[in-house]
């Protein structure tokens, strides 16, 4: 196949990672659930604090989509705090189009993102794979990773906004005890 | 007891950060493996917390670390910490607080869960994995 490349992403490629984030959740099963919008990833990517970093693959004229789309793959970033040992990497969303599988996209994603964690002197990259998801769970394993859920029993909670503003107005007594 | 406040932590706390954190790491039977250096208590719990970022619904608050000392509990200090980062949360325009329980801990479960929090990993079997830096300096030079 012919070359692509890998770059940061610009501001103005927030159409296309809007459009491949759907597509991933497309692939979950979950498209409506993404409510962001273009505006939100520039001003939360692009803004004077960006809360994400994102990688992208680019493709040559002679190889876009037949939509037009030169950007076929991305890879979703930002850096999180161990308390025991410090930086970390946290990888968020990972997607290469479904036609341009197979061609070392991924790996190649994959190795800019570990140039990255050395550089920055992170201990470790992190991430979730659904436990169902298993040729992502055998991408990850044969490059080295290890399952925290399984091995030291960790799992991931939220609090949803709702509850949030309850708790940050209220003076409710969350006491167990009468 | 005597009244406590909640603040945001100084450059000059980090001393009793790092002790705070290895002492939630003893309870953890992890004291060792804290590796981080640095540096009459004041202090007597803390929380750690920082942003990170969902593709489909933005900006998240990610709780890190919790902890509040032995002889400190059942005073509403965990209580008062978790308002105040709840308002940091909502102030931040952040659509959720996220962080991780061992599913040992049903203490902590149980105190999460008083508070409306759902356990992803069972919900939507979510796990967590890790590639630590012997792999990733293969993957970066290979």
């Amino acid at each position: 196949m012919a070359p692509f490349h890998i770059r940061p992403a610009r501001p103005e490629d927030c159409a296309d990672l809007l459009r491949l984030i759907k597509e991933l959740a497309k692939y979950e099963d979950m498209e409506d659930q993404v409510v962001l919008t273009e505006k939100d990833l520039l001003e939360d990517g692009f803004g004077e604090h960006p809360f994400y970093h994102c990688l992208v693959a680019e493709v040559p004229k002679e190889h876009w989509t037949p939509e037009g789309y030169s950007i076929v793959g991305f890879a979703m970033y930002y850096f999180t705090y161990d308390p025991w040992i410090g930086k970390l990497l946290y990888l968020e969303d990972f997607f290469v189009m479904n036609e341009f599988r197979g061609f070392g996209i991924g790996s190649e994603i994959l190795k800019k993102l570990s140039q990255v964690a050395v550089k920055c002197r992170c201990s470790s990259m992190h991430f979730l794979v659904a436990e169902w998801n298993e040729p992502s769970i055998r991408f990850y394993k044969r490059r080295g990773a290890s399952d925290l859920s399984s091995e030291e029993g960790w799992r991931l909670f939220k609090i949803d906004k709702e509850y949030l503003m309850k708790m940050a107005t209220e003076d409710r007594n969350y006491s167990s005890q009468p | 007891m005597a009244p406590f406040h909640i603040r945001p932590a100084r450059p000059e706390d980090c001393a009793d950060l790092l002790r705070l954190i290895k002492e939630l790491a003893k309870y953890e039977d992890m004291e060792d493996q804290v590796v981080l250096t640095e540096k009459g208590y004041s202090i007597v719990g803390f929380a750690m917390y920082y942003f990170t970022y969902d593709p489909w619904i933005g900006k998240l608050l990610y709780l890190e670390d919790f902890f509040v000392m032995n002889e400190f509990r059942g005073f509403g200090i965990g209580s008062e910490i978790l308002k105040k980062l709840s308002q940091v949360a909502v102030k931040c325009r952040c659509s959720s607080m996220h962080f991780l329980v061992a599913e040992w801990n049903e203490p902590s479960i149980r105190f999460y869960k008083r508070r409306g929090a759902s356990d992803l990993s069972s919900e939507e079997g979510w796990r967590l994995f890790k590639i630590d830096k012997e792999y990733l300096m293969k993957m970066a030079t290979e």
